[in-house]
């Protein structure tokens, strides 16, 4: 049914490159084409020093995007499945030019040739596997002093009627903040992340590891924090979901090497009280004198990589003796960043959805192209067609569905809503996941749990006293269980007979 | 120095460590109060004796500002080696909380007024329930305007108190307003940002209003214990704000090493702590600072005694030397006192001054809130004719909440800066009459000349110099805090969606029709809470204003009119000496000539050492 989806937004947007004689509107329309076919494009957004390049290499588990203590990233950097590792730089104006580059430890150092300000955009090529999922974009902070750099990253996640929002989603970082109420989203707002919509943006708690003064604890804390935030009404409308990432533990997580490791077991195994007062500053750990008998360098490049929590972490796992060798480490260090369930809800969120996302932005592509010349018989046709499709293919009905529930603008009770948004395939697009059941349940619990939730959207949709929004919706609804019967082996009442 | 008896009912000089600027004025304080009482000028001497009070109980608030969780309350706590300030990694501060000096410790709350009369206006509060009347999490049931906390600490002694604001949540949220709209109480003000980022720019645009507003910042870096790298975002941050064209101390510091050190006495942890430093800059550039204006107030005072003093004890030395020329001086002084009861009358220029001034500020700052509020008020209905109020009410609340307290604080500043001028332009006013009392005195005899030495050429302050104690502000202000005085635009209830019967009934283009007319009846409604609302805080910022505008004017009349009745009394006074004297028999005349002669001295002594600073 998807690919199907894929298909006539396809032909649709190949019939409207034929008709339309324009230039400039054939070059979006193209652009619009090959985007379908490629992976789905995540932007990385948040302040300046938020952590987005940690929490990209952390995501492709390689040290790829530089960082630094100091405001880093300047332009906004693609990182993409290629063939082979190579940079091309894209100019303001002019073409597209290959750029020599060099890695230190590991980071991608691309020498630019040109000031910064003519550079529009960098893609770095990497073979990856990860990268062949999504394309991650890189963007510079929001809020940052340097106005410039603040400037390329909203023009760069703005869409507005002349240009197709670049990404399909966003993932938005935010370092711990508070209000009660009001004084948060003020602040939300002061960073204009207006630009993601609930069903295409997650908010990430990032460096975790630091909240509450970087204690053992730390991650707990950042758990409760997440909630919080992912109670609060009005965050709600603009990212449902925040995950608490500690963006340095999952990097190092992916890509700790085996001396690191000897290093932390050898510091873990000095006397206790040296260990304590190495581990007090962050300036003493890197001290060059220690009773450790680990040399300040090594301890620098533990620090830089693994941050204070990451090495205080380590180093307790190993004394108390849960960990016991690298991979262990590895292990623990992965699952306590935060990153692996990222990484879950960017599936159910992102990726399940990446064929609808991506229709979303080629049928945008489009709309961009009509709306700025006169209607006439072909662009009325074109219209046409672009409107059936986002009515007729119940994808397409889910996520607007989405949109409205959790802009709060969908009338009902909240546990009723709740529900539709699961069924909806809000927490991901598996039936089981959209029942709310165990991934693992036999599919005759599926079916049971479906029929169930069938009868009782059916009811819903068909009560007099049911809003008539929710009628509409809670009909959608019933569309989507009957899909969830359609999909399970065992088949359900006949999708025909609806 | 002379042995000087302490007023009863006074405190001691407090604590060890008072600048010597403070000591030194205390003492000429002290003989010129002596020389007072003894000149028979009893209201002289007590108005010195406030002036006194005034200079040992100055308080010296110092706010600590920033963004959320950047460690303001850490830091306050590591200040005073003290854990009383609630601290949570989740939880923050939500009411503005002032630690200063007392004895016994104590805490107390003092609750948003509201409309019930017969509410506390203060609440004890226990220690260890402190965490629930200022935190976010704390739920008390009571909406606190702020909490004050007594402590016993050094630090705290010469006046200094710390006020933990709440962090605000980018420059333009409602409590960054309201933090600026305080700090013109504050004497400094602490700007912390942690180590773990340097300056974004809300923080820095936020810290050049802080500049705008308040005389002396420092900015903390916080957590350097915890960033290894802390070293360059310091450099970073200086950088930052040399560009801003700020220049501000920066002062990196580990909140938890100071509170370790002094758990273990540790001097060499504190060092590393970096809060000496912090703690020289509060001392020597803060504390010494704001003694400093308090000192130099407290010299004006003296100034405006010795220039009397010299009025009435100059006519009446004269005499005693002179005693022909009785009949001159008299005529003089009758002069003078005539002058005198001018100035005090209402019929005075500087009454003129003020009353005229008056009614022109009230106007000016009336006119500066409509004119705010009705651009308020313009904003936010385009913005309802953009979007649906059902889809983004809350967040146009929080606009509008937001919006109000930039009008009110920039209303406030308005007014501060006005009420400045007046006083000013009063003071001038006064000065021109205050001028014509001067007296030509006959040329001191030969004999005495070798005393002429003493006999300087006073410049005598102007009352505008006077008005460097003035703090327009603290008039304006009245409370503490105006922390969220104006309600809330609650009371839209979103109209309700298409009712089942008419959805049953209606075709599509009528339920297209009636939607519209939903939208434009509730754009109507929100229109009309906006404005009901816009008219409630005009309502309270405008009574708020008028209050303020009645104190600045009745301070200033009670100012000068005391001091236009101590010069009237100065010449009263001169002329009953002027006769007396004038018909004293010659040996006691003498006696009389020599002991003015002393006092003449003494005043001129203060005198010098006043003109020496």
């Amino acid at each position: 049914m998807t690919d199907e989806l894929l298909r006539r937004v396809r032909g649709l947007l190949d019939r409207a490159y034929h008709e339309l004689p324009d230039p400039a509107a054939r070059q979006v329309l193209a652009a619009a084409l090959r985007r379908l076919d490629e992976p789905l494009r995540v932007a990385i957004a948040g302040k300046l020093k938020a952590g987005k390049s940690t929490l990209l290499n952390a995501m492709v588990g390689e040290e790829l995007a530089p960082t630094d203590a100091g405001e880093c990233t300047r332009i906004v950097t693609w990182y993409r499945d290629g063939p082979s590792y190579q940079v091309l730089l894209h100019l303001v104006d002019g073409p597209p030019e290959q750029r020599p580059f060099d890695r230190v430890s590991g980071a991608v150092r691309v020498d630019l040739g040109r000031p910064v300000d003519e550079v529009a955009q960098l893609t770095v090529e990497v073979p990856s596997r990860r990268l062949r999922e999504h394309t991650l974009i890189d963007t510079p902070g929001i809020a940052s002093l340097s106005t410039e750099v603040s400037l390329r990253t909203q023009m760069f996640l703005a869409a507005d009627e002349e240009r197709v929002a670049e990404a399909d989603a966003v993932v938005y970082l935010l370092r711990h903040m508070h209000g009660s109420d009001l004084r948060f989203l003020e602040s939300f707002h002061g960073d204009e992340l207006a630009r993601g919509s609930p069903v295409n943006a997650v908010g990430v708690l990032s460096r975790a590891d630091e909240i509450g003064d970087c204690r053992l604890d730390a991650m707990e804390v950042a758990a409760r924090v997440a909630d919080r935030y992912q109670s609060d009404e009005r965050l709600r409308r603009l990212c449902p979901i925040v995950v608490p990432v500690a963006g340095l533990l999952g990097a190092a997580g992916a890509t700790l090497r085996e001396d690191e490791f000897q290093a932390l077991a050898t510091i873990a195994g000095s006397p206790l009280d040296d260990v304590l007062e190495l581990l007090l500053t962050a300036d003493r750990f890197v001290g060059p004198a220690s009773a450790v008998p680990v040399d300040g360098p090594v301890r620098r490049r533990l620090l830089a990589r693994l941050g204070l929590f990451g090495v205080r972490l380590s180093v307790q796992l190993i004394r108390e003796g849960t960990v016991r060798d690298a991979g262990d480490l590895v292990r623990e260090l992965s699952a306590r960043s935060g990153l692996d369930r990222l990484r879950e809800v960017l599936a159910a969120q992102f990726l399940g959805r990446a064929r609808v996302l991506k229709a979303r932005s080629a049928l945008a592509a489009l709309d961009t192209v009509v709306r700025s010349r006169r209607t006439d018989a072909g662009t009325a046709g074109l219209i046409a067609e672009a409107e059936e499709i986002r009515a007729g293919f119940h994808e397409f009905v889910e996520v607007g569905l989405l949109h409205l529930l959790r802009s709060g603008r969908l009338p009902g009770r909240p546990d009723q809503l709740a529900e539709m948004d699961r069924l909806l395939g809000g927490a991901g697009a598996a039936a089981a996941d959209r029942l709310g059941l165990a991934a693992d349940a036999v599919s005759g619990r599926l079916a049971a749990a479906a029929e169930a939730a069938l009868a009782r959207w059916q009811r819903v949709a068909e009560h007099p006293l049911s809003a008539r929004e929710l009628r509409t919706a809670a009909r959608a609804t019933v569309r989507s269980c009957e899909g969830i019967l359609a999909g399970l082996p065992r088949s359900g009442p006949d999708p025909a007979t609806r | 120095m002379t042995a000087v008896a302490r007023p009863p009912g006074e405190a001691a000089p407090q604590g060890p460590g008072r600048g010597v600027a403070v000591l030194r004025a205390l003492d000429d304080l002290d003989r010129v109060r002596v020389l007072a009482a003894a000149s028979d000028r009893p209201d002289l001497a007590a108005r010195l004796v406030q002036a006194r009070f005034r200079l040992l109980s100055e308080d010296v608030p110092v706010a600590v500002v920033g963004e959320f969780k950047q460690g303001k309350s850490t830091l306050i706590n590591a200040l005073l080696r003290t854990d009383v300030c609630p601290v949570d990694s989740d939880i923050v501060t939500a009411v503005p909380t002032i630690v200063r000096y007392g004895v016994p410790p104590s805490v107390v709350a003092h609750p948003e007024p509201g409309d019930d009369v017969t509410e506390p206006t203060r609440i004890e509060v226990p220690f260890d329930r402190l965490r629930d009347y200022v935190t976010e999490a704390g739920d008390t049931g009571v909406r606190l305007r702020s909490v004050e906390v007594r402590l016993d600490r050094l630090l705290l002694r010469r006046g200094l108190s710390f006020i933990d604001t709440p962090g605000v949540g980018g420059l333009d949220s409602a409590q960054g307003n309201l933090t600026l709209g305080a700090l013109p109480l504050a004497r400094a003000a602490l700007f912390v940002t942690d180590a773990g980022a340097e300056l974004t720019a809300p923080e820095l645009a936020f810290l050049t209003r802080t500049v705008e507003r308040c005389p002396r910042v420092v900015c903390v870096v916080t957590k350097t214990d915890l960033h290894a790298e802390w070293r360059r975002i310091v450099e970073l941050n200086r950088g930052h704000l040399a560009r801003a064209g700020l220049s501000l101390s920066v002062v990196p510091v580990s909140s938890f090493l100071r509170l370790r050190a002094s758990a273990r006495g540790s001097a060499s942890l504190n060092t590393e702590s970096g809060f000496p430093r912090l703690l020289d800059l509060l001392r020597r550039d803060i504390l010494a600072g704001a003694e400093a204006t308090t000192v130099r107030a407290t010299r004006q005072e003296i100034t405006f005694a010795v220039t009397e003093l010299r009025r009435q004890i100059g006519a009446e030395r004269a005499v005693a030397r002179h005693p022909e020329q009785e009949p001159v001086l008299v005529e003089r002084l009758a002069e003078q006192t005539r002058r005198g009861q001018h100035l005090a009358e209402r019929a005075a220029s500087w009454q003129t001054a003020l009353n005229d001034g008056t009614q022109d500020l009230g106007s000016d700052v009336d006119h500066d809130l409509r004119e705010r509020l009705r651009g308020l008020l313009r904003r936010g209905e385009e913005l309802l004719d953009k979007e649906d109020p059902k889809d983004n009410w809350r967040d146009f609340e929080a606009w509008a909440g937001k919006e109000a307290a930039a009008v009110a604080v920039d209303n406030l500043f308005t007014l501060v800066s006005r009420t400045e001028q007046l006083a000013r332009d009063v003071a001038d006013r006064f000065d021109l009459e205050y001028e014509g009392l001067d007296l030509d005195l006959p040329a001191p005899a030969a004999a005495l000349a070798k005393v002429g030495v003493l006999d300087i050429r006073f410049e005598r302050s102007s009352m505008r110099q006077f008005l460097g104690a003035f703090t327009a502000a603290r008039l304006a202000y009245g409370g503490m805090f105006m922390a969220g005085a104006f309600g809330s635009l609650l009371g839209l209830t979103v109209a309700a969606p298409i009712g089942v019967a008419v959805g049953m009934t209606l075709g599509r283009k009528l339920v297209r029709d009636e939607r519209e007319r939903q939208l434009a009846y509730r754009r109507q409604q929100a229109k009309q809470e906006l404005r009901r609302y816009v008219d409630e805080v005009g309502f309270v910022l405008g009574k708020d204003c008028r209050d303020a505008i009645r104190r600045t004017q009745r301070f200033l009349r009670d100012e000068f009119a005391a001091r236009a009745a101590l010069a009237e009394r100065s010449s009263a006074q001169a002329l009953t000496a002027v006769r007396q004297t004038a018909t004293l028999p010659d040996d006691e005349r003498a006696r009389r000539a020599d002991r003015l002669e002393e006092q003449w001295r003494d005043l001129g002594r203060v005198a010098e050492r006043i003109e020496a600073v």
